[in-house]
């Protein structure tokens, strides 16, 4: 035991030295392959199509701006005449188009997909289409990004130009070491980014060595420095010409709306034919017994009267009105769950007990969730057992309901042969299709896991309040 | 009494289906078809020809107007066919289409009708020997919405009893006994009628309910 001890220790510190050893050496790989980048960055296609984006990009959006300055200047100075309007709005209508080009050279000269901000929306009529115009946020976006691109583009071609200038002469300054010739040849590069004082130094192997190592460097710089500038001109694409974060949002809400509008139009469709073919029916179908019976009754001749018959007429008329009776509570249910009233707890729980799959449930939410979020929980968990005792096979299920945060987490698992699928078609996946819709217009969520064989998990997460 | 009448019927609600044929035979009528979908009473109607067909408005496949189209086209199909059309809602619109060119053989009840079962049976037959029955929701609504409320408000109150009862397709002795008056009076109410509304006068009950509904409708 103790020899083994003594053994370990060494070991030990052997293994640790090692291990510090296998890092440097990662460490010294990664290094090289930083440093080989470096060296071959120049070399490769990307940062030349960088600096032609950044040059016929920069190059358009000075066209474009030129364009858009001198519109709506004139717009702006004859915009007491509707020519000047239509000035204004026509320059609004160019950034919008400018916009577009400049996503097109984006996705076609650096592989940036930025999606379209969507189309423009004009209304009905000259001022319609004025106001569409001015209020049209894609395109006061687009004008903003010409306003800040253009002189983004002038720093940063005079940067890059520099640092090309500056690394071809430095490196070839060797080759002019003769005499005075450095510094002469520096002429062209002074104040700009060489210093004056380095440019004009005694020439001299030191010297111009010095400028050749400083070449070096700019030349291996300026492919980074360029892509610096591309990735901010990256960002202002993406923040002003790309879709509006506000209508994106409008759009999904627009969406939303649609789809709730839609699923109440076929709640209320679903709720008149179930009224329609069962209540209504069963309730003319008494009337009838019962009109049978008091006709029957009424027999001038009272000997006449098939007692036994009229007295079947009144036992199906009044099964029939019982029948009616469940119908009807059934169909209330669906359109608001009493439980609700007593709380989701209480609710979850009677669904839980009355499953036909045993059903366990778990509930620990401390706020109360507003109506409409309660309701949608119920109705995911009721849809929910109902596919678990109708489809999934399963011997047991747990339901269970907590707080995370501000959401409220529906987890309903069962032990079934899985296989449960969202979106074919067919009575196993429709539910849970239409389940889906139902959170999503409260900006929540489904998600369903549930592979051959099982369990089955469905995971809702909902927000407390709408 | 003659040979009973015989009645086919097309009702996809079960319990309905088996309450109207109980029904139908309790008071004598020969059922030839009960069927729950519209190519089913195609095929009973050909098979087995009634005198009148009972037909839901709302059938599969669709359940909208299935009836109202299947009894548009049994009619121009079997001549002297009666149809029956029987519904839980009133559509003034199915009623105009139903009674496009003719009104004889025609009706047109909500289910509910059949509480009386009396005045049912005695619609039933009166569309089965070619005249009309419409129900007085469907009257009511056309009167509401008739354009020539100034002509019928030339009408006194008891004449535009008459008028209703005429446009639901009933007989002079009908409206007799339903407003306990005699059928002598009647008469005279509905020649009032026709010469306040300015409509050509006619012997046949449903000639009659066409032109009174014509006149509604204008």
């Amino acid at each position: 035991m103790t020899l083994a001890t003594e053994d370990a220790r060494p070991e030990d510190q052997k293994d640790s030295k090692g291990v510090s050893f296998a890092i440097t050496d990662e460490q010294v790989d990664r290094a090289k392959a930083l440093v080989q980048r470096i060296v071959r960055e120049p070399f490769t296609r990307r940062p030349w199509m960088e600096l032609a984006f950044f040059l016929v990009s920069g190059g358009l959006a000075g066209v474009g701006l030129a364009f858009i300055g001198a519109t709506m200047l004139t717009g702006v100075v004859l915009a007491i005449t509707f020519f000047g309007l239509a000035v204004l709005g026509l320059s609004l209508r160019g950034a919008r188009g400018l916009g577009r080009w400049q996503r097109d050279l984006a996705h076609n000269m650096l592989g940036e997909t930025i999606e379209d901000p969507g189309p423009f929306i004009r209304r009905p009529g000259f001022f319609g289409w004025l106001q569409s115009v001015l209020r049209d946020r894609v395109a006061w976006r687009s004008v903003a990004y010409h306003a800040i691109k253009v002189p983004w583009t002038v720093l940063g071609v005079y940067v890059a130009f520099s640092l090309w200038w500056d690394a071809i002469f430095g490196i070839l300054s060797p080759i002019f070491w003769h005499g005075n010739g450095g510094p002469n040849m520096w002429g062209l590069a002074q104040g700009i980014f060489l210093s004056n004082g380095f440019g004009n130094g005694p020439s001299g192997f030191g010297h111009n060595l010095g400028l050749f190592l400083l070449g070096l460097i700019f030349l291996f710089a300026a492919p980074w420095v360029m892509r610096g500038f591309v990735t901010v001109d990256k960002i202002l694409l993406r923040a002003l010409l790309g879709p509006d974060p506000i209508a994106a949002r409008v759009r999904s809400l627009e969406k939303a709306r649609t789809q709730t509008v839609d699923a109440s139009a076929a709640t209320l469709r679903h709720i008149e034919r179930d009224l329609h073919d069962g209540t209504q029916a069963q309730l003319v179908a008494l009337a009838m017994r019962l009109g049978m019976a008091k006709e029957k009754l009424e027999d001038p001749e009272p000997d006449h009267v098939d007692l036994e018959r009229v007295r079947q007429l009144v036992d199906e008329a009044h099964r029939g009105a019982k029948e009616a009776i469940v119908e009807l509570r059934d169909i209330a249910r669906g359109i608001h769950p009493p439980a609700l009233d007593i709380g989701l707890e209480g609710a979850l729980a009677t669904l839980a007990s009355r499953s036909a799959v045993p059903t366990e449930l778990n509930f620990n939410v401390h706020a109360r969730p507003t109506p409409a979020i309660e309701a949608i929980a119920y109705y995911c968990v009721a849809e929910l057992l109902a596919n678990v005792a109708q489809h999934a096979q399963a011997s047991r299920a747990t339901v269970s309901c907590t707080q995370q945060g501000m959401w409220l987490r529906l987890v309903v698992r069962d032990d079934g042969r899985g296989g449960a699928r969202l979106s074919t078609v067919g009575s196993t996946s429709s539910g849970l299709a239409g389940l889906t819709d139902r959170v999503r217009t409260v900006d929540g969520r489904l998600d369903l896991v549930s592979p051959p064989g099982g369990p089955t998990v469905v995971t809702v997460d909902l927000p407390l309040s709408v | 009494m003659t040979a009973a009448l015989r009645v086919a019927i097309a009702e996809d609600s079960a319990i309905l289906r088996d309450g109207l044929v109980q029904l139908l035979v309790d008071r004598g009528f020969v059922i030839t078809g009960a069927v729950a979908e519209p190519g089913a009473l195609r095929s009973s109607v050909a098979q087995n020809p009634p005198d009148v067909c009972v037909i839901d408005i709302r059938m599969p496949p669709t359940f909208t107007d299935e009836g109202l189209r299947l009894a548009l086209e049994l009619r121009a199909q079997y001549e002297g066919l009666g149809i029956l059309l029987f519904s839980q809602y009133i559509e003034t619109r199915y009623a105009a289409d139903l009674l496009a060119d003719d009104a004889a053989g025609i009706g047109y009840l909500l289910k509910d009708r059949v509480a009386d079962v009396s005045d049912f049976v005695e619609a039933l037959e009166r569309v089965a020997i070619g005249g009309t029955a419409l129900d007085p929701e469907v009257v009511t609504q056309l009167i509401g919405a008739t354009r020539r409320s100034d002509t019928l408000s030339a009408l006194t109150s008891r004449e535009r009893e008459v008028l209703a009862l005429m446009a639901e397709g009933r007989s002079n002795g009908a409206i007799a006994n339903a407003l306990v008056v005699s059928e002598g009076a009647v008469e005279k109410h509905v020649a009032n009628i026709f010469a306040k509304l300015d409509l050509p006068v006619s012997g046949e009950d449903h000639r009659r309910v066409l032109a009174v509904l014509r006149f509604l409708e204008s």
